[in-house]
């Protein structure tokens, strides 16, 4: 074992502790995008559904994603990870397991993202177990395991469709079989605005993704070799930037006030989308890229609204709509140096032609797709299964906090005396 | 008023159903509120049992004291008395609280801000309203401006009018004598919600059952009532509407060749607003213009109304801010 070894499996381990932090920022994202009355689950369930994971991931999920004995859909070795090296890679095993353990939770707080302020707690569970079993390691072994679309060559360096499309496609078959909350659209159709308790947490939350992504971008290389990892990190940084300026800008010019909530989201799209791209394109094509994506995440929060699906935490638009734009991004603008080297071939505007934008439209659909059809499943069983994948409207309105855990995450808000009073009385 | 009054309730039912052979010109309409207000005067003094101890004024400020109010709207009121004693101050506060009850039961919800003569701060003797107008003067603070302007569009309603008159012209000697409370009255009203956006396009509602409407009394009224009570307070007119305060304003120097086009503008929004009365239900529903029921030409009036409003409001503001320049 040489040093470049122990650099990688170093700086991979670093990374992978990047991404898992990422998670302390999904949990303000959430819960600051949410209402009070819900803060305290929506933050807890979080690490309890990404511990889950872990388990999930160690005992099936990394298997079926890099095992051996692989078909086209999953591997099947390698189960239960035992941890020793196998002395074949140039980074350690098992930093790289923990370190694709940390994707496979990000994946899933994308998903639980379209549960928000409605699902009952057993739904958490029972999803976050078959999601992190039965969808992600799919979708990952494909594209990353050496699957199907992996023979295809589809670029995806860090996971524009593997965790974020995999992630909001869960969310949406959430979204609509769980139905918008209560309030959130009037009679006539029009959409009330459920604005979330708490700004701050949810810009605190974007930084801390934006940091994190660092890990999960540039972290991607699993190698210090050429120090690469930096190029990735500048071209991760420009699409975060230009995705929250872009998107400031289009709510400026299209609703006259500069939006918080939409820049915040700009920021995001711009880093969901420049994640498959990171590694294959250049600088300028980062900032077309994020600024594409901070216009498109305002446009497609509206598209939903109107379609009358409910997302809170704006997961669809997010992950979704950005993790779409940024993988097709490869296609348009993958340079041949950089493609030669990461796999693949040029883009559509470096002389590539159609070839890798078929491809990634193809990853695009075809990983869209299972991943919308098998969460649908998999929520439909579980609705017949706990009799209703929804609290009841009672419950809801009292707060997830109360009703399912029997605390308020602000109790001093919720436990007055004149709330006492009313319990005596109903 | 054919049948007999007894209730307040009576009252509200009056109203309702006389109101709507009304709404077909502002005046008209504010004529008809002025009545019923009158007619739950009369009733809270009867529920009294007895004569006021002293002369007084009740009178009647916001829209209602600007004669601008549209269907529905909020009560905001006050007492002037004339003898500062303890049996008038027990008096008039009973009063005045028969006349917040009796208003709110008739049809005239209750003020947020509390500006109702139930509440001590706007019930008050001739001479105590003299000490707390000199005190918001002095204490310039964020509050106090906002009351006087409040105040400042007051008028008598019953009793009498010639109390408010002294008051009002107490304060328009003092902003001769210190130009820069101007200036500070104009601060307390800088903020005009933004209507137009940076494309042109009308900005409207963007969630909720107004969604593509919008609110004109923020985005229209209030940019011209706030600049025209602006000029009103500098130049002393006794007028309390918006559209009386500008055709008097109009016979002076600068404003004969200034406020002509913004006159017109403000016409055209009163129309607007009459126009909505037509299917209205509730107070919100009141000051709702949705813009995608409108044809093009209309839209572009609009949008001329709302420019004009800031406009007028950016023309007080310069007109403000360069006197006190040139008066330093």
């Amino acid at each position: 074992m040489d040093e470049m070894f122990y650099l990688n499996s170093l700086w991979t381990m670093l990374a992978a502790i990047l991404v898992i932090f990422m998670i302390g920022g999904f949990i303000l994202l959430e819960a600051g995008s949410t209402r009070m009355k819900n803060a305290g689950h929506i933050a807890g369930k979080t690490i309890f559904s990404v511990g889950l994971t872990f388990l999930v991931f160690w005992a099936v999920g990394y298997g079926f994603i890099f095992g051996g004995d692989g078909n086209f859909f999953v591997g099947m070795t390698d189960f239960f990870v035992s941890g020793a090296e196998s002395g074949a890679s140039d980074v350690s095993d098992a930093v790289f397991f923990v370190f694709q353990s940390a994707f496979a939770a990000i994946a899933v707080c994308i998903a639980l993202g379209g549960f928000a302020e409605r699902a009952k707690f057993p739904v958490y569970v029972g999803f976050t177990i078959l999601f992190s079993a039965f969808v992600y390691p799919v979708v990952a072994h494909w594209i990353w395991g050496g699957g199907w679309l992996a023979a295809h060559e589809k670029q995806d360096f860090a996971g524009s469709t593997v965790v974020h499309l995999t992630g909001a496609m869960a969310a949406l078959a959430a979204t609509i079989l769980l139905k918008p909350r209560i309030g959130k659209y009037n009679k006539d159709g029009s959409a009330n605005n459920l604005a979330g308790h708490n700004q701050v947490y949810t810009t605190l939350a974007v930084l801390i993704l934006w940091v994190g992504w660092f890990g999960f971008n540039a972290g991607s290389t699993t190698s210090v070799d050429g120090a690469f990892f930096g190029y990735v990190a500048l071209n991760t940084n420009l699409a975060a930037a230009v995705g929250a300026v872009a998107a400031l800008a289009i709510s400026w010019v299209v609703l006259g006030k500069s939006d918080i909530v939409t820049t915040l989201n700009g920021a995001l799209a711009g880093l969901v989308a420049i994640t498959a791209s990171c590694a294959f394109v250049e600088p300028w094509a980062a900032v077309v890229i994020g600024l594409v994506a901070g216009l498109l995440v305002f446009y497609s929060t509206k598209f939903f609204d109107k379609m009358k699906i409910d997302d809170p935490i704006f997961a669809l638009s997010v992950h979704g709509a950005a993790g779409v734009w940024g993988t097709l991004s490869n296609g348009l603008f993958a340079t041949p140096e950089l493609a030669a080297a990461n796999g693949g071939s040029a883009g559509l505007f470096y002389g590539g032609g159609f070839g890798q934008l078929g491809v990634q439209a193809m990853g695009v659909f075809t990983a869209g797709l299972y991943a919308f059809v098998a969460s649908f499943i998999i929520l439909f069983i579980l609705k017949k299964l706990m009799n209703g994948l929804r609290v009841s409207e009672e419950e809801e309105i009292m707060g997830l906090d109360i009703s399912e855990h029997g605390n308020y995450g602000y109790p001093e808000e919720f436990l007055t005396e004149k709330n006492n009073n009313n319990k005596l009385t109903s | 008023m054919d049948k007999q009054i007894e209730t307040y309730k009576d009252i509200k039912n009056w109203k309702e159903s006389e109101i709507r052979n009304h709404i077909s010109d502002t005046v008209s309409l504010n004529s008809f509120h002025d009545e019923v207000m009158k007619a739950v005067f009369s009733l809270a003094l009867k529920k009294m049992n007895k004569e006021p101890p002293c002369r007084f004024s009740w009178f009647i400020t916001g829209s209602g004291g600007r004669r601008e109010q549209g269907l529905i709207s909020d009560q905001d009121h006050g007492i002037i008395y004339e003898i500062e004693n303890s049996e008038c101050a027990g008096y008039f506060s009973s009063l005045g609280e028969k006349l917040a009850d009796g208003l709110n039961i008739s049809g005239y919800p209750y003020c947020d801000g509390n500006v109702m003569a139930s509440n001590p701060l706007w019930t008050k003797s001739i001479a105590k309203w003299e000490e707390q107008l000199a005190y918001w003067l002095k204490e310039e603070s964020w509050a106090t401006i906002r009351s006087l302007q409040i105040f400042y569009d007051g008028r008598s309603l019953i009793g009498e009018e010639e109390y408010i008159r002294h008051l009002k012209c107490y304060i328009h000697q003092s902003i001769q004598h210190n130009p820069n409370l101007l200036k500070r009255l104009l601060e307390n009203v800088r903020h005009i919600k933004n209507s137009i956006g940076p494309l042109g396009q009308i900005l409207t509602e963007e969630t909720g059952t107004y969604k593509g409407s919008i609110n004109l009394k923020y985005t229209a009224f209030i940019p011209y009532v706030n600049g025209v009570r602006l000029l009103a307070l500098k130049e002393g007119i006794e007028d309390t509407s918006t559209n009386g305060r500008m055709e008097a304003l109009i016979m002076k120097s600068p404003y004969n060749e200034d406020l002509h086009k913004y006159i017109e503008s403000f016409k055209q929004l009163l129309t607007y607003r009459l126009l909505l009365m037509n299917d209205v239900e509730s107070y919100d529903d009141a000051h709702h213009l949705f813009i995608k029921n409108l044809n093009k030409e209309k839209k572009n009036e609009i949008k001329k109304i709302l420019k004009n409003g800031k406009r007028l409001h950016q023309y007080v503001a310069n007109l403000i801010e360069q006197g006190v320049k040139s008066w330093l």
